[in-house]
């Protein structure tokens, strides 16, 4: 009898070893504390456009940044209504990304993709209609992509990788000029 | 009941006291047993939950030589694994379908790789709109240089003439393309970024040529 309870032990050890390994997978997302979304969020405020500055020695707000990418970011809050990003895009290379608290990159464009070099964007919670921008205006409406946002908050990263060293300041002064802020039906 | 503990003294007497005393310490094992087995579990649980989050498992990376890309990385229908990796890393990395991350922490033959070596990364051009290779500190730091090189990208790397190109990874300058690795004789991590792959597999997800991405070669060390 005694000597089968040894193997009755490791059975159980393993047993409770994989419930413990599921839990702490998916609990471990919601227990990182210095996440991105935390970090920026230490920044400032949301619906605001924010330049990050350029990663240097000692000086990142996230961990292996791309030294030769310019960043700029947009915590957005769905709570008071939709949020409007609108940046002239210079160069085929810029991304603009959203992401959930959790890093999921829901939504992403090129510039290459657009059509145009302006892009005109608005993220709506899912319970939240955008429809009056193509009735208020119609002649603008295919030129404004409205995205369906899964979270109430999340952030929009713009990355602007750089064609050259000389070229940096060019990049930082064109996402000088982009905005974000809560969305005001086109008029 | 008897197996194990017949060769202690007071469980060969029969009376009604080492009875009692023999079932005391039976319970007392029992509790023994399961605290360690609990106490095992718990770290074979997280243990392997952490190895598997941090470093990446069959399940979730593609290793190609050095190289190590999370598949589903940025995915909002990525996997638990992947997930927990990217809240935990504080990077806000892109979808794997619009641009692929590899990260190499040693040398193409498997030598972690330190900032007291020196080394040549050695590739053909890759077939995306934007690429680049940083070097961090193995906290994802940049590493302090007198001339501010951090990195090299697609755009204004040295190449030669058949489009391969080379880069002299070491702690003091050197010639064509020098990516300084300073000087506190620290362990090293490259990253190479490549934004917007022309190639995809059925998933969409960016699709990097294993040939395709670059030796890491030691040349000497301190």
């Amino acid at each position: 009898m005694r000597v089968r309870i040894p193997g009755l032990y490791i059975v159980l050890g393993l047993v409770l070893a994989g419930i413990i390994h599921i839990i702490a997978v998916l609990t471990l997302p919601m227990l990182a504390p210095k996440n991105a979304h935390a970090r920026l969020a230490a920044l400032g405020p949301a619906n605001n456009m924010m330049e990050l500055p350029a990663a240097a020695p000692g000086r990142q707000v996230m961990p292996m940044m791309a030294p030769d990418v310019r960043y700029a970011f947009c915590r957005f809050d769905l709570a008071n209504g939709p949020v409007r990003l609108k940046a002239a895009v210079p160069d085929d290379l810029w991304l603009i990304a959203l992401y959930t608290p959790e890093g999921d990159n829901f939504y992403s464009v090129a510039g290459a993709d657009m059509k145009r070099a302006e892009i005109d964007l608005v993220i709506a919670g899912a319970d939240q209609t955008v429809e009056e921008a193509g009735a208020d205006a119609p002649e603008s409406s295919d030129e404004v992509v409205v995205v369906n946002s899964p979270v109430t908050e999340g952030v929009a990263l713009i990355r602007a990788p750089l064609v050259g060293p000389s070229r940096s300041a060019r990049a930082e002064q064109a996402l000088k000029t982009t905005s974000c802020g809560p969305y005001a039906k086109a008029g | 009941m008897t197996s194990t503990l017949t060769n202690l003294p007071f469980v060969l007497s029969s009376s009604p006291t080492a009875r009692r005393e023999d079932k005391a310490t039976q319970s007392m094992r029992d509790l023994a047993y399961f605290i360690g087995t609990f106490a095992v579990a718990l770290l074979l649980g997280i243990g392997s939950a952490w190895y598997m989050i941090e470093y990446g498992s069959p399940l979730t990376t593609t290793k190609v030589g050095p190289w190590a890309s999370w598949d589903s990385e940025g995915k909002p229908d990525a996997d638990p694994y992947t997930r927990a990796h990217v809240a935990r890393s504080g990077r806000l990395p892109l979808s794997s379908t619009v641009a692929r991350y590899f990260v190499a922490r040693t040398d193409s033959n498997g030598h972690a790789l330190s900032s007291s070596c020196e080394y040549t990364i050695e590739g053909s051009p890759l077939n995306a709109r934007w690429w680049s290779i940083a070097v961090y500190d193995e906290y994802g730091g940049l590493i302090d240089n007198p001339t501010s090189r951090y990195s090299f990208n697609s755009e204004e790397l040295l190449r030669h003439s058949d489009g391969t190109f080379r880069i002299n990874l070491a702690s003091t300058a050197r010639p064509e393309n020098w990516l300084p690795s300073g000087t506190d004789g620290q362990t090293l991590i490259l990253m190479l970024r490549i934004y917007s792959p022309r190639e995809t597999d059925s998933l969409g997800i960016g699709l990097i040529p294993r040939e395709r991405l670059p030796k890491i070669e030691r040349k000497s060390c301190e």
